[in-house]
């Protein structure tokens, strides 16, 4: 799971151009949205893309992306349970 | 119509005029990098990270002339590419991603009109907003637009400019189509290097511009564009711009031209120089920024310190001029097919 995380931080500083932020500074268990990392729609669209592409799962409601996309844990947790 | 203010984001050291202090940088190769400021003063780290080059060097020229100068008419961009990095990203998206989902980030950054938007949304000016797309002559089209406008009396002031980036993949093309030099030159001897093809370059000039010569830095009188001239079409053309601003050749002081290196196409320019403009200064300007769409925007931005009589680095120096310089004939084609006019005076 750890290795997991690290490495879903990583692919988040990638694909939404986190020029300024290293794996250490965004907390595992930190809201991604509005607080914490103070992402928008737009960054939700681009994981929701991270997710189908390369991880090969699908968000199918509005409700379920939110509590998916809720941290970077919750994001491995739907990972790993759909693997 | 007459320059208020200007900036340029340039392969130079033009956004804090240090190329005016001598601080000239010589770039061996074929591409000509611009050397971009610190954004993070003035674009928000939130956009700033969504935005490509062309994006960020638009909006790096342009904002500080807009909070300096409030109310401004409108925005005029001249870009033929936009930001075509970003646009081939989304290009490549589309088939990477078999035509499934897509993320908007790429394709809202990469059209032509991003950098006129974006300039409009970050300073709240819902006036006119126009981007000009005409290739080799996209930013003498901006111009004429401007121009138009402030002869009907429809604007006071306009921020006008341009913006091209250079992306790996259309250089690589444009590589192919033998448009950049085979062997490495450096910028010193690019325009002595009499081999075919060019370098390429990049860059954003921004420019307020005012229908009143009230605290000008030049003005600019008049432009014009022909396109597929034969040589002596060009010969007429400038001497019917030149008569119908009442000036003859002799009244010009001294001539920027876009000479590139390329021995395809240097002809136009010393055709031009030598059958009307035999004994005037002439200044360059593609050997400090190399080749691109809307070149002629650093042109604008070179002669405007012309005549405000700044030290021009020698490098831009071609044949040194005799007298002081009132009147300047700009003269720029890109690839030999698009050419472009545009005459400047002492306001």
């Amino acid at each position: 799971m750890e290795a997991l995380i690290t490495t879903l931080k990583k692919e988040i500083i990638e694909v939404l151009n986190l020029e300024e932020m290293e794996i250490e500074d965004i907390e595992t268990d930190a809201p991604l949205f509005v607080e914490g990392l103070g992402l928008d729609s737009i960054d939700a669209l681009e994981l929701i893309v991270l997710l189908e592409k390369k991880y090969g799962l699908k968000i199918e409601t509005a409700e379920e992306g939110k509590k998916i996309l809720f941290s970077v844990r919750t994001m491995a947790e739907f990972i790993k349970g759909n693997k | 119509m007459f320059i208020r203010d200007l900036s340029s984001i340039s392969p130079q050291y033009t956004y804090n005029n240090k190329i005016f202090e001598n601080e000239i940088k010589f770039y061996s190769g074929n591409r000509y990098l611009a050397i971009e400021p610190d954004y993070k003063n003035m674009i928000p780290l939130s956009l700033l990270r969504r935005m490509g080059k062309a994006v960020r060097m638009g909006i790096g020229a342009g904002l500080p002339l807009i909070k300096k100068h409030p109310g401004l008419g409108g925005i005029i961009i001249g870009t033929a590419n936009g930001g075509l990095e970003d646009c081939i990203k989304f290009l490549n998206q589309i088939i990477s991603y078999n035509e499934g989902s897509l993320t908007p980030t790429n394709f809202v950054q990469s059209t032509p009109n991003s950098v006129a938007g974006h300039l409009a949304l970050m300073s709240n000016n819902t006036k006119y907003n126009t981007t000009h797309v005409h290739k080799g002559l996209a930013f003498e089209s901006s111009l004429l637009d401007a121009k138009l406008l402030f002869e009907q009396d429809e604007v006071k002031s306009l921020l006008v400019g341009n913006v091209e980036e250079i992306s790996d993949y259309n250089y690589n093309i444009d590589y192919l189509a033998g448009l950049f030099k085979e062997k490495e030159v450096d910028s010193k001897s690019l325009l002595n290097s009499n081999t075919k093809g060019t370098v390429c370059g990049e860059g954003s000039a921004m420019f307020v511009l005012e229908s009143s010569p009230a605290n000008s830095l030049a003005e600019i009188k008049d432009i014009d564009q022909i396109c597929f001239p034969t040589e002596s079409e060009i010969i007429e053309k400038t001497k019917h711009f030149l008569d119908r601003n009442n000036l003859t050749e002799s009244d010009i002081d001294a001539l920027v031209l876009g000479l590139n290196g390329d021995n395809r196409t240097g002809f136009w320019y010393n055709n031009l120089n030598k059958k009307l403009f035999k004994n005037h200064g002439v200044f360059t300007f593609k050997n400090l920024i190399g080749e691109y769409t809307t070149a002629s925007a650093f042109a604008i931005w070179l002669s405007a310190h012309i005549i405000q009589g700044y030290k021009i680095p020698e490098e831009a120096v071609y044949k040194k001029p005799q007298s002081e310089i009132n009147n300047i004939l700009i003269y720029n084609h890109y690839e030999g097919s698009q050419h472009g006019f545009i005459l400047m005076c002492k306001s």
